[in-house]
């Protein structure tokens, strides 16, 4: 209510601390000039100074600062700073903090309080005016005290309003005290609320006026009240310097040595004697009162001096301090006695009982000085001033402290306030804690101090505030117990320390939340302070060491803010250290190989060689390349050297030649090895003892033993007209069955005479063959004509293998059917009669035989194959065949012409076909029937021309371009008509235009081509056997050969004689069936004749003629024309 | 047979950091934020010292897990004082070692620094211990 009331003035009224001390004094003093109304006041006021109401305040106080602000003003002389260390008992660190904190103390006064004043002075306004005197006061309560009751006194109507409270309120007040500190109490926890707080000002300076009032009132009681009061105020002085934070504390606790002793006093008188102790309070009182009296009987010189200045204030006072200094040392030995009692009911730590002997002493020591004499008292009350001062100087320390700890906000104080207050209820245990952690602290806050010294000016005001606001609290507690003591103090006392107890426990539940609090928004600063709180338990060491470590740890974050600007801090890249893969399993087998029992080791061969890997011989190389198909010179080549001299040393070969060669050379050979042969075989090889005939000089056997040949009768020999040495047999079926395959086959067998041994190639026929004749060039074609008037063709050359093969006793031989035969096939042209006779039709062979000039070119036509065949049979029909090789043989046969060998190539087309029976027929021989024709042979000078034997003895004389011819008969000399066959017809084979033709009479005729009788007739030569056989001889025009069909061979040299053969030899036992002439004209020395004979057994027999017969005669042919001459 | 294979590497690394710290007794400030140019961390040498006493400490060392928690502590606290009596002056060095067991396991160790890059630096040193028992 009433602090509502005053709440429109309020950040003014809240500089407390000097009305406190006025109500305060005002208690004492009512109760000691003792007031009938309040006698429990004044019988409290000791009990408060000494009990631990008073010690809860230091604490208290400075919790209430509601902002960290700076010590006062720095600006101070030194003057006695060192003489007050050395005069203070205390440890050297509390010696250089009570140093500072008087500095500070003293300057914050002088100056501030001077300038305030001042103000307060000209301006003369009432708040300001309040406020100053409320510092004033509060500064020097003793003093002023005088001073402001008179003015109170003196002018009643400026306070008449508030005179009267002091009568209605105080008791009520001070009654309610108890109740009122709770009330307080739990204002204070809701602190953070700032109405709450204002209205406890409000309150809180309106007692302060009230305690005016009662100063103004209670001035005639005189100095004894004073003191009392005096002294409740300088505990609550002592309680105002107690710090907001832990390091504050130590102001506090400096305060509270002064108040502890108290204290003590008062517990001893309590626990020991009550009586004795209430006996004791109150004999203190008188003293002190006694005390005020003596010493400070003027306090308006006080006032006086105030206006005047501080300092002599000061120095008044210093050497008081030092007096209590003094004292005090003294008192302590006194006060011994009771160490232990107290020690228990301080703390349970046996660390503190020297801090606490030492107040014990010195509270003995206060009992006794009282006791003693009244002399002490007024040291004592001089050592209080000093002390409340001190106390202020805390304070303002404190804040400067505080302002400096709590530099983050008003926040933490707040909450620092919070505890200390709660600290200031905490009465026995927590002084102890705070003492010591502020002897620390205070080494530290000096140094602060004396950096924000100018800080502390400026936040003077603030102070005053707080200070107020604290003292409200306090002030309570002593007005109960000032009103308890004079009623009944014992009552009181427990009453009081009940309460005690009640808030302790309160604070203590209370620390416990805030210790969670502050545990989460304080920082390290103010937990030290919450630490002591929540435990019985104080660790001073511990304590101390957090303290530095949290300076420290300051320092630090200073430091490191001022460096972190200049250094950069920043991230390195992330370092490997270490980067140990995981080991595989084989790893790890060969890792741990080598605890087994194993080894690994090597060896080599050749060790002395180790450098060397491997011994062993290098393979050489050489790259050649070859090539496929190996055509041409250089078929393979490389890197040898040898290679390109091969190529350029292969000579140049003339393929053509080479084979030629070969062929040349392969024949020379065969009739060497055949020589041999027939020099092993005597039989072969010309004999002249017994085969030998007279007429010639040697002979030799064709073998005709051979399995196939055995049987067989020749019956038909044929010699090629250009290779001399080659005859062809012909055999006829063998008597008895020899070999089933050739039955009833006729057997043509190509000899060379010169390798008797076996014929050259064997070949088969089905029909009977009765003629046959060589290609007229080379002789590996062969002709022949049957009796069934087919024409054959054998091809020499063919491969053995498309013919019939057959293995006869030890040899193969090769059976070659004809390649192409006419039997079966162009049966329109075909002969319908057995062919008589077949003929080569070639003009170049005459032309080669009559000119001997260009044998080359001949050779190249023949090589041509152009050239016919002609083919008489009996029936007077020639045909003439044109032979055509086929480019390409072909296996499968062909389709067209059907008388080819599959795989010949050689085939006949007919040409032409003469009938020469008409011409014959009508020459008027009717009755004669048809003429048959015998044998042709063609005019080796014009191939177009022809003879024909016939069998009525004359020659017919035709071409083939049925040109007329003269003579058209070649006649004997005997006329007409007769029936003579003329058997054979062979013209000169050196070109002579002569023919001579044998007759089956037995005549033999030499005709000229130009007249139609003949040159020369013989008609007897052969006792008249018909003449089978007559064959020019090959090396002499002049010669001729005869035979007839007894077996008698007739040798004619017409040179010789014209009437007669020169010789006749007569073939017997075995008698002649075939002849033909052999031999070569050319060759000067080696020029033979000789006469093939087929004997009826089936030999054949190579008769050589004699030399005389076979040489050449010189200029022969020319006498052999002048007997022709002769014969015409 | 392979439990008697213990092999023990360590590694320690020396971290520099500009000492925040001076003594109370020296009142004089300095004003050398920075070592000077012969006080540098030098890698080098420190891995030589480091290696050297890894070598004296680890040559014939077996891996125990009981043994190894002191062991390195102890090389930790030689390292350190070695490395200060190389006279790195405003350095904070920072010792780390660790001994591990080595059969067969991959490991990756890696470090990183918050530092001013010109003047710290770190250097780590692997001493691998393969026991060979025949």
């Amino acid at each position: 209510m009433l602090p509502r009331d005053l709440s429109t003035t309020p950040s003014k009224y809240l500089a407390v601390p000097g009305t406190q001390e006025l109500e305060f004094r005002r208690l004492s003093s009512s109760q000691l000039s003792g007031m009938p109304q309040f006698p429990r006041r004044s019988s409290r006021c000791p009990v408060t100074l000494s009990a631990p109401v008073l010690p809860a305040r230091p604490e208290g106080q400075p919790s209430l600062v509601p902002a960290p602000r700076p010590a006062p003003p720095p600006n101070r002389t030194p003057t006695g700073l060192e003489t007050r260390t050395a005069l203070r008992p205390f440890p050297p660190h509390r010696v250089g903090v009570t140093v500072t904190v008087r500095r500070t103390k003293d300057d914050t006064w002088k100056a501030d309080d001077l300038r305030k004043h001042l103000l307060a002075a000209q301006s003369g306004s009432p708040k300001e005016d309040k406020k100053h005197r409320e510092k004033k006061l509060h500064k020097e309560s003793e003093m002023d005290l005088p001073e402001y009751r008179e003015p109170k006194h003196g002018g009643p109507d400026r306070d008449s309003k508030y005179r009267e409270r002091p009568g209605e309120r105080d008791g009520p007040v001070s009654r309610e005290n108890p109740h009122g500190d709770r009330e307080r109490e739990k204002r204070r926890e809701r602190r953070k609320d700032s109405r709450d707080r204002d209205r406890e000002r409000h309150k809180e300076k309106h007692r302060e006026q009230d305690t005016e009032k009662s100063h103004g009132k209670g001035k005639d009681r005189g100095k004894a009240g004073d003191r009392g009061a005096e002294r409740e105020e300088r505990g609550r002085t002592a309680a105002c310097a107690v710090p907001p934070g832990r390091p504050l504390l130590g102001r506090a606790e400096r305060e509270t040595r002064a108040v502890s002793r108290v204290r003590t006093e008062e517990k001893e008188r309590r626990d020991g004697d009550p009586e004795r102790g209430d006996e004791e309070r109150e004999r203190r009182y008188r003293e002190r009162k006694l005390q005020y009296g003596d010493s400070k009987d003027n306090p308006l010189k006080y006032w006086l001096y105030k206006e005047e200045g501080e300092r002599r204030h000061r120095k008044q006072k210093e050497p008081d301090r030092e007096r209590k200094h003094g004292e005090k040392s003294s008192t302590r030995e006194k006060r011994e006695k009771y160490p232990k009692e107290k020690s228990n009911s301080f703390s349970d730590k046996e660390g503190e009982e020297r801090h606490k002997g030492k107040r014990h002493k010195e509270g003995f020591q206060f009992d006794e000085e009282r006791r003693q004499s009244n002399t002490a008292e007024k040291e004592r009350l001089s050592r209080e001033d000093l002390k409340r001062r001190e106390s202020k100087d805390s304070e303002h320390r404190n804040r400067g402290a505080s302002s400096r700890r709590d530099p983050i906000g008003s926040r933490e104080g707040t909450y620092a306030e919070n505890l200390v207050r709660n600290n200031g209820k905490d009465k026995d245990s927590r002084k102890e804690i705070e003492k010591e952690d502020i002897d620390s602290e205070n080494a530290g806050a000096d140094e602060y101090t004396a950096c924000f010294e100018d800080d502390f000016e400026d936040y003077e005001d603030d102070f005053e505030v707080c200070d107020g606001d604290d003292d409200s609290f306090n002030e309570l507690e002593p007005k109960e117990k000032i009103e308890e003591l004079p009623l009944a103090r014992k009552k009181e006392i427990q009453e009081i320390q009940k309460a005690i107890n009640a808030e302790n426990e309160r604070i203590g539940k209370l620390s416990c939340r805030l210790s969670q609090k502050p545990g989460l928004l304080e920082d390290e600063n103010s937990s030290p302070a919450r630490a002591p709180v929540c435990g019985i338990f104080i660790d001073f060491a511990t304590a101390s060491r957090r303290q530095k470590s949290r300076t420290q740890a300051l320092k630090q974050k200073t430091r490191s803010t001022k460096l972190l600007r200049l250094i950069d801090l920043d991230f390195s890249f992330t370092f490997s250290l270490l980067d140990l893969p995981p080991v595989n399993e084989y790893d790890m087998y060969i890792r741990n190989f080598g605890k087994k029992n194993t080894k690994q080791a090597y060896v080599q061969y050749n060790e002395d060689n180790v450098d060397r890997d491997i011994q062993t011989e290098e393979i050489e190389t050489r790259g050649v390349w070859t090539q496929h198909p190996g055509e041409g010179t250089a078929v393979s080549g490389g890197s040898m050297s040898g290679d390109p001299r091969d190529v350029a040393a292969a000579p140049k070969v003339d393929t053509p030649r080479l084979s030629s060669f070969l062929r040349a050379a392969c024949q020379v050979i065969a009739v060497l090895l055949e020589e041999d042969r027939v020099g092993a075989e005597p039989s072969w090889g010309p004999r002249t003892q017994d085969s030998t005939l007279h007429i010639s000089d040697s002979s030799s056997q064709l073998n005709t033993s051979l399995p196939f040949l055995q049987n067989r009768r020749v019956s038909c020999l044929c010699a090629s007209q250009v290779q001399r040495q080659t005859v062809v047999s012909v055999h006829g079926p063998p008597g008895a069955a020899s070999a089933p395959v050739l039955d009833c086959r006729y057997v043509l067998c190509v000899w060379d005479i010169w390798q008797p041994s076996g014929p050259q190639k064997v070949l088969i026929c089905e029909s009977k063959v009765t003629c046959c004749c060589f290609s007229p060039f080379k002789a590996f074609l062969l002709f022949a004509g049957t009796v069934h008037g087919s024409v054959l063709v054998w091809d020499l050359r063919e491969d053995s293998r498309i013919h019939h093969y057959v293995k006869l006793g030890n040899c193969f031989w090769t059976f070659r059917t004809a390649t192409f035969s006419t039997d079966g096939i162009l049966t329109s042209v075909n002969h319908r009669s057995p062919v008589q006779a077949i003929e080569p039709i070639s003009t170049s062979v005459y032309k080669k035989q009559s000119f001997v000039l260009s044998p080359f070119s001949t050779q190249e036509e023949m090589s041509g194959l152009s050239f016919h065949i002609a083919s008489l049979d009996e029936s007077g029909v020639l045909n003439v065949w044109v032979v055509v090789e086929l480019p390409k043989a072909d296996i499968a046969g062909s389709v067209s012409d059907l008388g080819l060998i599959p795989g010949g190539r050689i085939k006949l087309v007919h040409s032409a076909v003469i009938q020469l029976s008409d011409s014959l027929s009508h020459k008027g021989c009717e009755f004669w029937g048809a003429t048959r024709t015998l044998n042709v042979k063609f005019l080796p000078s014009d191939p177009s021309h022809f003879i024909v034997g016939t069998d009525v003895g004359l020659i017919s004389h035709g071409t083939r371009q049925d040109l007329r011819v003269s003579p058209k008969l070649y006649k004997a000399q005997q006329p007409g008509m007769r029936p003579v066959q003329v058997n054979v017809i062979d013209f000169s084979p050196f070109g002579e235009p002569v023919f001579l033709a044998g007759c089956s009479d037995g005549s033999i005729r030499l005709h000229q081509l130009t007249s139609e009788c003949p040159l020369l007739q013989w008609d007897s030569s052969t006792n008249g056997h018909a003449v089978t056989g007559l064959h020019w001889s090959l090396t002499r025009p002049a010669m001729f050969l005869a035979q007839d069909d007894m077996s008698c061979i007739y040798i004619w040299d017409l040179l010789e004689s014209d009437l007669g053969p020169v010789a006749k030899q007569l073939i017997s036992p075995d008698r002649l069936v075939a002849m033909t002439v052999v031999g070569e004209a050319e060759k000067a020395s080696g020029s033979f004749l000789a006469l093939v004979l087929a004997r009826a057994s089936g030999s054949v027999d190579v008769q050589y003629l004699k030399r005389a017969w076979a040489a050449p005669v010189g200029d022969e042919l020319r006498k052999l024309r002048l007997l022709f001459q002769e014969a015409l | 047979m392979t439990s008697s294979t213990p092999a023990s590497f360590s590694m320690g690394t020396a971290d520099g950091l500009p000492e925040a710290e001076k003594n109370a007794a020296e009142s004089e400030n300095t004003y050398i934020l920075r070592p000077i140019f012969q006080q540098r961390f030098r890698p080098s040498v420190v891995k030589e010292c480091i290696h050297a006493v890894l070598k004296e400490e680890l040559a014939n060392a077996e891996y125990s897990p009981e043994e190894m928690p002191q062991l390195t502590k102890r090389l930790s606290e030689t390292i350190k004082d070695k490395l200060k009596e190389m006279g790195f002056d405003r350095y904070k060095m920072v010792v780390q070692v660790v001994i591990g067991e080595q059969r067969g396991e991959g490991v990756f160790m890696a470090a990183r620094c918050f530092w001013d890059a010109d003047t710290d630096n770190y250097t780590h040193d692997v001493f691998m211990n393969i026991p060979c028992n025949m």
